[in-house]
C-alpha cells in the first residue's frame, strides 16, 4: 500500500513537473497555438466593451503581427485585402463598430514548420459567431508565422476556399479577360451557411 | 464495472473512429436533412470503394470538428455545368429526384481533376451566391452520411 501511494506520488510530481516545464518553456507549436489563441480572444469582443478598451485590444492586437502583415480576405461578403498593421488597426476598430459583438474560436490547428523552425504554416478552421447569434460561419484560414526576436509573429494571413468554384485554367482566362464574366464568377463565391458539427 | 468500462471504451471508439455524430446546421440540404437534425458520418463506407455520385458526404474543413455535409454530384474528370437549374455532366442532364424545390441557378461548365469530386446541397431555391458548392479533392471527404 505504502509502496502504491509512492508510485502515485511519484507520477503526480512528474506530470507536475513536466506541465510546469512546458508552461515556462513551450515547444514552438505550443507557443504557436498558444500565440494564435490569444490573437482569437483579442479579435473577439463582447457588446459591453468600453471605448477605451475597443482601441486598447484593437491596439494590443497588431503587436501579434508584423509590421508587413498582409491579410487577404476572399468570402462572400468581403473581398478585400489588408497591408500593414495601421490598415490591420482600421479593419479591427471597424468591425468592432460594425458589429455588436464577435466571438472566435480556433478549431482544428495544424502547423507546418519550415526547415530551421523559424517559419511556420498553421492551417485552422475559424468558427465565426457575430452580434450573439446561435449560428456561426465556419471559414477555413491559413496562417504564415514567423518567428522575430524569439516571438511567433503573424505574417500572412488568408481564407481558403473549402469547396472551390475556380474553373479549369483556359476557361478561367478567357472569362477573367472579360470584366462582367469576371464579376460575375467572383460574385458567385458562396458563404459557409449550410456545416454539420 | 467490468462491463460498464468496456461499453464506455467500445462506444468511444466507435464515435471517434467509426461512426462520427454530427449535428447539423443550416439549409442548404433541405428537404432530405432538417437543420438541427442528428446523424452520423460513417469513416468506413469508402475503404473498399470510392465515392459514388448521389452519396451525402462530410467534407472537412481544417479537421473534422465542422464539416460541410453536401452531395456528390461530379467525379472525377467529369465537366459539371448548371443550365436553368439543372445538372449538366459532360453535357448530359443529371436525373436529381432529392432537388424538390425550384431552382434557377446557372454556372460555367468546370471541368475536375483527377482527384476532385464536385458537392453541392439539395436546397437550390436558395439564391446561388448563398450556397457553399464546389469541388474539393478526394482528401477532404470523411466519409458517407449514414441516415
Amino acid at each position: 500500500m505504502k509502496w502504491a501511494f509512492r508510485g502515485a506520488l511519484a507520477i503526480i510530481i512528474i506530470a507536475a513537473g513536466v506541465w510546469i516545464w512546458l508552461t515556462f518553456f513551450p515547444g514552438p507549436e505550443q507557443a504557436i497555438r498558444k500565440r494564435l489563441a490569444e490573437v482569437a480572444q483579442l479579435a473577439s469582443f463582447a457588446g459591453n466593451e468600453g471605448q477605451l478598451a475597443k482601441v486598447a485590444n484593437a491596439q494590443k492586437l497588431t503587436t501579434f503581427f508584423t509590421p508587413d502583415i498582409e491579410i487577404s480576405v476572399d468570402v462572400p461578403e468581403l473581398r478585400q485585402k489588408f497591408t500593414g498593421q495601421d490598415d490591420l488597426l482600421k479593419a479591427a476598430m471597424g468591425v468592432r463598430s460594425v458589429l455588436s459583438s464577435l466571438n472566435l474560436e480556433l478549431l482544428d490547428i495544424n502547423i507546418t514548420f519550415a526547415p530551421g523552425k523559424t517559419s511556420a504554416i498553421a492551417n485552422l478552421t475559424l468558427k465565426v459567431r457575430a452580434n450573439g447569434e446561435r449560428d456561426f460561419t465556419p471559414q477555413e484560414v491559413k496562417f504564415t508565422l514567423k518567428k522575430i526576436k524569439g516571438e511567433w509573429l503573424i505574417r500572412q494571413a488568408e481564407t481558403v476556399r473549402t469547396l472551390s468554384r475556380a474553373l479549369n485554367k483556359n476557361k478561367l482566362d478567357g472569362i477573367l479577360s472579360q470584366a462582367s464574366a469576371s464579376a460575375r464568377f467572383w460574385s458567385a463565391a458562396a458563404p459557409c451557411r449550410f456545416t454539420s458539427t | 464495472m467490468q462491463r460498464v468500462v468496456i461499453l464506455v471504451v467500445v462506444c468511444f471508439v466507435v464515435a471517434k473512429f467509426v461512426l462520427l455524430p454530427i449535428r447539423i446546421s443550416g439549409p442548404s440540404m433541405l428537404p432530405t436533412y432538417r437543420e438541427h437534425g442528428v446523424n452520423f458520418v460513417n469513416r468506413l463506407a469508402y475503404l473498399f470503394h470510392e465515392p459514388r455520385r448521389g452519396d451525402v458526404v462530410a467534407i472537412r474543413l481544417a479537421g473534422p470538428s465542422i464539416m460541410f455535409m453536401k452531395r456528390i454530384i461530379g467525379l472525377p474528370g467529369e465537366t459539371v455545368t448548371f443550365h436553368q437549374g439543372h445538372v449538366f455532366i459532360n453535357g448530359e442532364l443529371l436525373d436529381e429526384p432529392y432537388v424538390r424545390f425550384p431552382c434557377y441557378w446557372e454556372h460555367e461548365p468546370r471541368t475536375l481533376g483527377p482527384f476532385d469530386y464536385y458537392f453541392v446541397g439539395d436546397n437550390r431555391s436558395m439564391p446561388q451566391v448563398d450556397h457553399t458548392e464546389g469541388k474539393a479533392s478526394r482528401e477532404r471527404i470523411v466519409g458517407k452520411v449514414l441516415l
